[in-house]
C-alpha cells in the first residue's frame, strides 16, 4: 500500500464497558472518499451506530476525527470532529473543536479516537503515545470545567502542556446542549456531544504526544505555506478577524437589519454601537490568542472587572455567543455577556443554545405563558442580566425551570405550552443571523443535518454581495457552499482559512500532505458524498422534508422594522429548488441515482 | 561586528506554534513539537501564550553542568553545540537551564538545544507576529523596555 505521508492511518478505539484500548488501521479508501473529520466520522457512524440507537445510551459512540493535515502546516488545519447521534436532534451531528487538542491526537499517533460503550463508574482517558489508560474520574465528578481540566493536569505531574477535553457538570447531567470543552476554552459546542460523553460516564480525555508527523513532500510544502503566511497577512477579512475576531461582524450584520434581537422578534439591537468589534476591542480584550498552526489569531482573551461578579475573565466573545446571549436577550452590557459566557463554559454548554434557550424563556415570561412562580422568583425579562445569568445556573444544574430548560429549548416551549416561541430546526437553535434578512440561511437553517446551524452553508456573504432578499435562483450557491463547508470539514480546516485558502489552495495541501493525486472534480465529489451520506443517515432515522422545517417566526412575521421590514419567507419554494439542485426526491431524500453515482 | 541573539516578546505571542513546526522541519524533516527547541506553553488560566527559547547565555549552564564534555559554543554565532556522541541524555543542562529551553530527543538518547539554524533561525523568520526575533546583543532588551514603558504610560493593563 502507497504510503500517505502525514496520515497515520491508525485510530484507537476504547471501549468503556470492557475497558478495551485497541489501536486500528484506517483503510486507505477513508481518505480518498471522505478525507476525515466530518466525512470520515460520518462514515464510520453510518457504519456503526443502528439509526434506532437511543443517543444517551452506551450503543452511541463519540467518533473523533483529525483531518488528513492534523499536525503539519497547512495554515488552521487544526479542527477535529467528532461525529456522534445527537441526544437533540435524535440524528446524525459532527461538531467541530479547534486549538490544539486535535493535533495532540495526531502527535500521540492517532487520526482518529473512537469511544464506545459506558462505564459504570466516572473514567478519564488518558494517552500517552501507544499507553493508554482508564483512570478513576470520581474525584473530578461535579466539577467544572477549568478544575477538571487543572486538576487532571496536575495529577498527571503538572506538565501544561498535556490537552485535556472534558466535560462540565451540564454533560454529567445529561443537558443536551452540554458541549466537550478542550483547553478550558475550546468547545466542541453543538448539539449534545456533552450528553453523550456524560452518558458514558467519561469525564474527560488527556493527550501527550510526541511522535512525528510526515507531509510526502514536507519541503515541498513549507515553501507553498510560506507564500500563504503572506497572502493572510494582507487579506482585510483576516485582518479584520486579527484585530476584533469574529465580532468584526457586529457591524454589518446589525446595520442589514437580521442580528438576532430578543428571541428572533428583531433585527437591529439598539445598543449595537456598544458592541461592535472597536469597542470589543477598546473594552474587554486583553490577550489574542490561536489554534495550532493558524496565523490569523482570532481568538481574544476578554476580562472585565465586574463589582457583582468580581474578575470575569473568557476566551472570545465569538460573534453567535454576543449575539445570542446578549441582544437575543435584550442584553447589551459586557458584564453581563461575559459573565453569562463564563457560567457556559465553566459548566460546559453551548453559549448559542443557552442563548437561545434563555431568550425562549424571557419571551415566555414576558407574555405571561410563565410566571415567578415557575421560574423560582427570578424576574425573566429582556434585558435583565442578572436573570439570565441565575436562570443559566439552574439550567447547569437541572434546578427548578432549569431542569426543563436543560431538555432544550423545543421540549421547554413544548412543555410551557407555547411551541411557537422556540426558535429551532430539528431541535436545534439558529446561530444569530436571522434568516429573513438573508434568505440562503433558511435553507441552511432548515437542510443542516444538525439543526439550524449556521456553518453548513454560510451565504450571508455571497447573499449581501447580492440580492440578500431573493428566494429563487440561490440554490446552485447554497449547494456550492456546503461542499466546500463539508470539504473543510472533513479537510480539518478552520473556516476562517477560506478567506484566503480556497479549494485550489486546499487541494494543493492535501496532495502536498498526503501524496495523493486528486482533481479538483474528485475533491468536489467527497463534499457532496459526505452531505448526501449524512442526508441519508437521518432519512433513515425518519427524517423527511417536514423535519427540514423552520419556526412560524421566520414564516409568516414579517420582519417589523429595520431594512429587513417587512421580509418573511417562503421555505417550500426554496426547498423546492434546493433538493432539485442536489438530486434529492420531492421529500428530501437523495436519489437512488444520485447516491449511485457518488459510489454510495 | 557584536553578536546576535535570540530574543522574545511574550506579550506579541499568539500560540500558534508556527515556530515549533518550522524548527522540527528543519532539523529532522518532519513535524513534531517534541522535537523543536522552541517550545510555546500556554497558561490557559490566563489564556498567555509563553515561547520558551535558549537565550545563548555568555556563561552556559548548561556547558558548565555538563559532566561528559558534550556541550561547547559555535565561536561564530555563540549557539550550543551538542556532541551527540558524548551526550548520555542525564538530563543535568536541562536543569541547569534557567529558561527551561532545553529537552531530550523523544526517540535517541540526546538533548535537543537551538543551534540557531547556523545564524537564519528559521523560528524567527517565520513568526507571524515578530514575537521571535534575532537582534545584537547590545541592542537586544530595547523592544521589551519600549512595550514596558508604553505599559507604564497607559497606566498598565486590564485585569492584571
Amino acid at each position: 500500500m502507497a504510503n500517505l505521508g502525514a496520515v497515520n492511518e491508525k485510530l484507537l478505539r476504547v471501549n468503556l464497558t470492557t475497558g478495551n484500548a485497541i489501536v486500528e488501521d484506517i483503510p486507505q479508501e477513508i481518505y480518498t472518499k471522505y478525507f476525515g473529520g466530518r466525512g470520515a466520522g460520518t462514515r464510520y457512524l453510518f457504519d456503526e451506530v443502528p439509526t434506532d440507537t437511543d443517543p444517551l445510551s452506551e450503543n452511541n459512540k463519540l467518533i473523533f476525527f483529525n483531518g488528513p493535515m492534523a499536525g503539519t502546516m497547512a495554515p488552521g488545519s487544526n479542527k477535529i470532529a467528532v461525529t456522534f447521534k445527537s441526544p437533540a436532534t435524535n440524528g446524525i451531528a459532527s461538531s467541530l473543536c479547534g486549538g490544539h487538542f486535535g493535533p495532540e491526537l495526531k502527535f500521540a499517533g492517532y487520526d482518529a479516537l473512537i469511544i464506545e460503550g459506558k462505564s459504570e463508574k466516572p473514567v478519564y482517558l488518558w494517552i500517552q503515545n501507544d499507553e493508554v489508560q482508564i483512570k478513576d474520574a470520581s474525584s473530578y465528578w461535579g466539577k467544572n470545567i477549568p478544575e477538571t481540566g487543572e486538576g487532571i493536569k496536575k495529577e498527571l505531574g503538572g506538565d501544561e502542556n498535556i490537552h485535556v477535553a472534558c466535560i462540565g457538570p451540564a454533560g454529567e447531567n445529561l443537558n443536551v446542549i452540554a458541549c466537550i470543552t478542550a483547553e478550558r476554552h475550546r468547545e466542541f459546542g453543538r448539539p449534545g456531544a456533552g450528553a453523550v460523553m456524560g452518558s458514558k460516564n467519561l469525564k474527560a480525555i488527556a493527550i501527550k504526544g510526541t511522535q512525528d508527523v510526515k507531509p510526502a513532500k514536507a519541503g515541498k510544502m513549507a515553501n507553498y505555506v510560506k507564500e500563504l503566511y503572506k497572502e493572510f497577512a494582507n487579506n482585510p477579512k483576516a485582518n479584520a478577524r486579527r484585530n476584533y475576531g469574529t465580532v468584526e461582524m457586529v457591524d454589518g450584520i446589525n446595520k442589514l437589519g437580521f442580528w438576532s434581537t430578543r428571541n428572533f422578534s428583531q433585527g437591529q439591537f439598539e445598543g449595537a454601537d456598544k458592541l461592535t468589534g472597536p469597542m470589543m476591542r477598546q473594552e474587554i480584550v486583553v490577550e489574542d490568542t490561536s489554534c495550532y498552526a493558524c496565523p490569523i489569531a482570532c481568538g481574544k482573551v476578554s476580562c472585565v472587572e465586574s463589582e457583582k461578579y468580581g474578575t470575569v475573565h473568557i476566551e472570545g466573545p465569538e460573534f453567535e455567543t454576543l449575539g445570542l446571549l446578549g441582544p437575543n436577550c435584550g442584553i447589551g452590557d459586557w458584564e453581563y455577556i461575559l459573565k453569562a459566557a463564563e457560567v457556559c463554559d465553566y459548566y460546559g454548554m453551548d453559549t448559542i443554545s443557552a442563548g437561545a434557550t434563555v431568550s425562549m424563556a424571557m419571551e415566555c415570561y414576558e407574555k405571561g405563558i410563565i410566571t415567578k412562580e415557575d421560574t423560582g422568583g427570578i424576574e425573566l425579562k429582556f434585558g435583565n442580566g442578572e436573570a439570565l445569568i441565575a436562570v443559566l445556573e439552574k439550567m447547569a444544574k437541572r434546578e427548578g425551570i432549569g431542569d426543563i430548560l436543560a431538555q432544550g429549548l423545543k421540549v421547554a416551549a413544548e412543555k410551557f405550552g407555547a411551541p411557537e416561541l422556540a426558535m429551532h430546526s430539528k431541535g436545534v437553535s439558529p446561530a444569530t443571523y436571522d434568516p429573513r434578512g438573508s434568505k440562503g440561511m433558511a435553507v441552511t437553517y432548515a437542510t443542516s443535518p444538525k439543526g439550524a446551524h449556521h456553518m453548513i452553508s454560510p451565504t450571508m456573504g455571497a447573499e449581501i454581495a447580492g440580492d440578500r432578499f431573493a428566494e429563487t435562483g440561490k440554490a446552485a450557491m447554497i449547494k456550492d457552499t456546503q461542499i466546500q463547508m463539508a470539504l473543510v470539514d472533513s479537510l480539518g480546516y478552520c473556516s476562517s482559512m477560506r478567506f484566503v485558502m480556497q479549494v485550489d489552495h486546499q487541494l494543493e495541501l492535501f496532495k502536498l500532505s498526503t501524496g495523493l493525486e486528486m482533481t479538483k472534480e474528485d475533491f468536489y465529489t467527497v463534499g457532496e458524498r459526505v452531505l448526501n451520506l449524512e442526508r441519508q443517515y437521518n432519512v433513515n432515522c425518519g427524517m423527511t422534508r417536514k423535519d427540514d422545517s423552520l419556526p412560524k417566526r421566520f414564516l409568516k412575521e414579517a420582519m417589523e422594522d429595520g431594512p429587513s421590514k417587512g421580509q418573511t419567507i417562503n421555505l417550500d419554494l426554496m426547498l423546492d429548488e434546493f433538493y432539485a439542485e442536489m438530486g434529492w426526491d420531492k421529500d428530501g431524500k437523495p436519489t437512488e441515482e444520485k447516491l449511485a453515482s457518488l459510489g454510495l | 561586528m557584536s553578536r546576535k541573539v535570540l530574543t522574545v516578546e511574550k506579550s506579541k505571542c499568539i500560540g500558534c506554534r508556527i515556530c515549533e513546526q518550522w524548527c522540527s522541519l528543519t532539523h529532522h524533516g518532519v513535524i513534531n513539537p517534541a522535537k523543536a527547541r522552541v517550545k510555546v506553553t500556554r497558561i490557559e488560566e490566563s489564556g498567555v501564550d509563553v515561547p520558551v527559547i535558549c537565550t545563548q547565555c555568555s556563561k552556559a549552564a548548561c556547558i558548565a553542568a555538563c559532566p561528559e564534555g558534550a556541550l561547547s559554543k559555535n565561536s561564530k554565532t555563540g549557539a550550543i553545540k551538542v556532541d551527540k556522541e558524548k551526550c548520555t541524555a542525564c538530563r543535568k543542562c536541562v536543569t541547569a537551564c534557567p529558561n527551561a529551553a532545553i529537552s531530550v530527543h523523544p526517540e535517541d538518547e540526546y538533548v535537543l538545544i537551538c543551534d540557531l539554524c547556523n545564524g537564519k533561525p528559521k523560528c524567527v523568520e517565520n513568526c507571524p507576529e515578530k514575537a521571535l526575533q534575532y537582534l545584537p546583543i547590545e541592542t537586544s532588551e530595547r523592544i521589551y523596555r519600549s512595550k514596558v514603558v508604553r505599559d507604564t504610560a497607559k497606566g498598565g493593563k486590564r485585569c492584571g
